[in-house]
């Protein structure tokens, strides 16, 4: 068992700004992360054996993230890699898999940094070879610097798509379209007001819808893909405009063809750790679904566990910054250290908040994205469950999320419902005529990821308590 | 299908095979980065209804991109890095 002040899960933007604020307060702090490397999916740093000879567009932020990464090389910071949070046993104890450096860690306190995940959104098709995540096509540029295609096509919902589309135009590949399924135009100038509170960012967004005008890239906003093509990965794509009752209509469905279909419905908290340990959630429609209830120090309904950045609720990496840093400030205040006052914080982050706010107004998205899935669209990938399987249950299930996971396989397999479980609780949702805000997701069991059994042989737990008597109940000894 | 050069180089290239064939990848990458920079496309066929799959979260979370490794079934290609001399194998339904 490992000591700390504060245990963070996740090195990405709030977890590495928190760790360096805690760290220079005077806290030990425990570092967990599932990557190689620190940053996250944001600040995602190419591997060590990449030598860089000059900034291009891709190294907007590789320094910040630099110097956030070297933060992790405090000496009261120790960074456990490449090393997955399983469970939280007891209150302020995680289990850790990580090969033989397997173990627990105890923490004063514990802030869960998990980041977040693109939403899963099935279409026919979605599931080919070259269809890829909006989060994993910026990983591979990021990241591995690699290109999946050569002729793209950019679908789905959100501030992503523009930077995306721009980015692929950059790296060479010729981008047939950006689909973008809110009416994005309409509602900017209601939203200038929100969006001028972070000029940065409105700056950023500008300058991508440049690099597509120039390239001569259709943004067709208020369209929305309605399938990709291919038996084998995907040779293209037909897209359709959205009406302004949310149908789609399919008598003006255009077609495109491409290699590589980027998918990006934004973005949904990883909120498998909150989950477990029974942390209160609150379904916010604007943000996009469920998010984690937080005092104003970001601490959930757990006491000592505290939430920040996407793995709370979507605000992007600048907004995870501040809350890392302001989570971390109140821990050590917790635990008596001296902090500053945190009103210059708080207001950068009321100002990101206000951004945010503007822009979830301008990407709301259509009430669902359900009538794009046909019979044979897969829902769950892990365990190839389609909708027609579900449809088989539906009658016997009056909308149980859970029976139908019983009954079908959905969301047993590997990915354990990160990929289609909120796709079911909206087909429930649509069928029993009931809210979305009302359909509880089922409980994440230990281990949150699938972890090797061998992990295990490496935890250094007690013995278990067992009495003389096998006979009597545990504790009561003989 | 292609690496980005600009503004970076990378250490010398080594070899591993794809289903005994040849690929070629750069120190530091992953399994699924060299091999979709190879113009592979479908990494595994589903044990249901033996469909293709391939690399779709890019970060581990979805399990789609599993590839039998030096032998051990359901590696994730996005998340292991590829070395050299290492066999990697298109995986069919659970890979046993």
């Amino acid at each position: 068992m490992k000591d700390a002040d504060l245990a963070i899960v996740g090195a990405g933007p709030a977890g590495m700004a928190a760790a360096a604020e805690a760290a220079s307060l005077g806290l030990g702090v425990t570092v967990i992360d599932d990557n190689a490397r620190a940053g996250g999916q944001y600040f995602r740093q190419p591997p060590a054996g990449f030598r860089h000879t000059g900034a291009m567009f891709l190294d907007k932020d590789r320094a910040r993230g630099s110097v956030l990464a070297a933060a992790l090389r405090h000496p009261a910071v120790a960074h456990w890699q490449d090393a997955v949070v399983w469970d939280m046993p007891e209150p302020g104890v995680l289990a850790v898999a990580a090969g033989e450096g397997s173990g627990r860690v105890r923490a004063k306190a514990i802030l869960v940094a998990t980041g977040a995940q693109d939403r899963p959104v099935p279409f026919p098709g979605w599931t080919l070879p070259g269809v890829v995540s909006a989060g994993g096509l910026q990983n591979l540029l990021k990241g591995q610097r690699v290109v999946p295609g050569r002729r793209a096509v950019v679908v789905g919902n959100g501030p992503l798509l523009l930077l995306i589309g721009a980015n692929l135009v950059r790296a060479g590949v010729e981008v047939a379209a950006v689909v973008e399924a809110a009416p994005i135009w309409n509602r900017i100038l209601p939203a200038l007001a929100s969006l001028a509170r972070a000029p940065d960012m409105l700056a950023l967004a500008i300058r991508y819808r440049a690099v597509l005008a120039r390239a001569g890239v259709p943004v067709l906003a208020g369209w929305t893909v309605t399938g990709a093509k291919g038996d084998e990965a995907v040779t293209g794509c037909r897209v359709a405009p959205i009406d302004t009752q949310g149908r789609l209509d399919r008598a003006r469905e255009r077609s495109f063809d491409c290699d590589l279909l980027v998918a990006g419905f934004g973005l949904m908290p990883s909120l498998e750790l909150p989950r477990l340990i029974g942390a209160e959630l609150a379904y916010d429609r604007r943000r996009g679904g469920w998010t984690v209830k937080r005092d104003a120090d970001f601490q959930c309904s757990v006491p000592n566990v505290h939430v920040a950045g996407d793995g709370a609720g979507i605000g992007g990496a600048e907004m995870a910054l501040l809350e890392g840093r302001i989570a971390a400030r109140a821990v050590a205040r917790k635990l008596g250290k001296q902090v500053p006052a945190d009103d210059d914080l708080r207001r950068a982050w009321a100002k990101r908040d206000a951004f945010r706010r503007g822009l979830e107004a301008i990407y709301a998205p259509p009430a669902s994205f359900l009538d794009l899935m046909t019979e044979d669209t897969v829902v769950c990938r892990c365990e190839d469950v389609t909708v027609g399987d579900i449809a088989k249950r539906r009658s016997e299930l009056a909308g149980s999320v859970t029976q139908v996971k019983a009954t079908t396989r959905l969301s047993m397999g590997r990915c354990q419902g990160r990929n289609c479980l909120v796709t079911l609780a909206a087909m429930v949702a649509k069928d029993t005529g009931v809210d979305m805000a009302t359909i509880p997701l089922p409980r994440p069991r230990p281990p949150l990821r699938p972890i090797p059994i061998g992990d295990l042989a490496f935890e250094d737990i007690p013995p278990p308590d067992i009495p003389a008597d096998p006979h009597l109940p545990r504790k009561q000894r003989a | 299908m292609s690496r980005i050069d600009e503004g970076l180089e990378r250490g010398t290239a080594f070899a591993f095979t794809l289903d005994g064939q040849k690929v070629e990848a750069y120190p530091g990458e992953t399994i699924a980065a060299a091999l979709l920079a190879s113009g592979v496309r479908a990494l595994r066929r589903t044990a249901k209804r033996q469909q293709p799959r391939s690399l779709y979260c890019g970060m581990g979370i979805c399990w789609e991109c599993l590839v039998t490794v030096d032998g051990a079934p359901s590696q994730r290609a996005c998340m292991t890095e590829a070395k050299p001399g290492m066999r990697v194998e298109t995986q069919k339904g659970v890979g046993r």
